[in-house]
């Protein structure tokens, strides 16, 4: 979950997102989501590092 | 657009193409499925990904009822649903926080609060939007929206096409 504009209220710290490493690419990104595909080349061979 | 009506906790049903709005004194709501996708927010520091699932939303609160708040309420959904722009967090206290007209949230449930204070809703589930609306909660469900702790006497309910 996450909400935008009402930005006075929202601390982006504590949005529940998780370090992936792409297994396929190596990209690492942050994700939020039951089912985390790698942005860049949409593989879901992921993992979650943090 | 077709009016709706619905007692406390009704399922409305919409399709992927609909869009729900809730019409209060001070504000209105959109609601569309999200459906399941990446989306992006993006802060001054970090991309994040956002994958949604098939009955996830996208909620869209506005401040102002008239028929442009309406047709910019679909415009954002649109943008961010169809089009694919990212959601864009400004950092706390930026000039334009209080220049924004429509706010938005994405995943399975939002609540709308009339009250939010800085800092005060980590859950990340919270909404702003007009007293009319305060506690009410959003959820997606197969099919559908529920709709949760809303005055079908102070809120009108409608459909129309994306």
């Amino acid at each position: 979950m996450c909400s935008v504009g009402d930005v006075v209220g929202i601390d982006v710290k504590t949005l529940s997102s998780s370090e992936y490493e792409c297994l396929d690419c190596n990209n690492k990104f942050k994700g939020i989501g039951k089912r985390v595909k790698c942005p860049a080349c949409k593989s879901g061979n992921v993992k979650k590092i943090n | 657009m077709s009016r709706r009506s619905t007692d406390p906790g009704e399922t409305i049903k919409i399709g992927f193409d609909e869009i729900l709005y809730l019409c209060g004194k001070d504000g209105v709501v959109g609601i569309v499925k999200a459906g399941a996708g990446q989306w992006f927010i993006e802060t001054e520091e970090e991309e994040i990904a956002l994958f949604t699932e098939e009955d996830d939303l996208f909620v869209a609160s506005g401040f102002g009822t008239d028929e442009r708040m309406i047709k910019g309420i679909r415009c954002m959904l649109y943008l961010v649903r169809d089009v694919g722009s990212p959601l864009i967090v400004l950092p706390k206290d930026h000039p334009a926080c209080g220049r924004l007209k429509v706010v938005v949230s994405a995943g399975a449930g939002t609540t709308i609060s009339c009250d939010i204070t800085p800092g005060t809703h980590p859950e990340q589930d919270v909404l702003c939007g007009g007293g009319e609306f305060d506690g009410v909660r959003i959820t997606g469900v197969a099919g559908g929206v529920r709709l949760q702790n809303i005055d079908p006497g102070k809120i009108d309910i409608r459909t129309s096409r994306i």
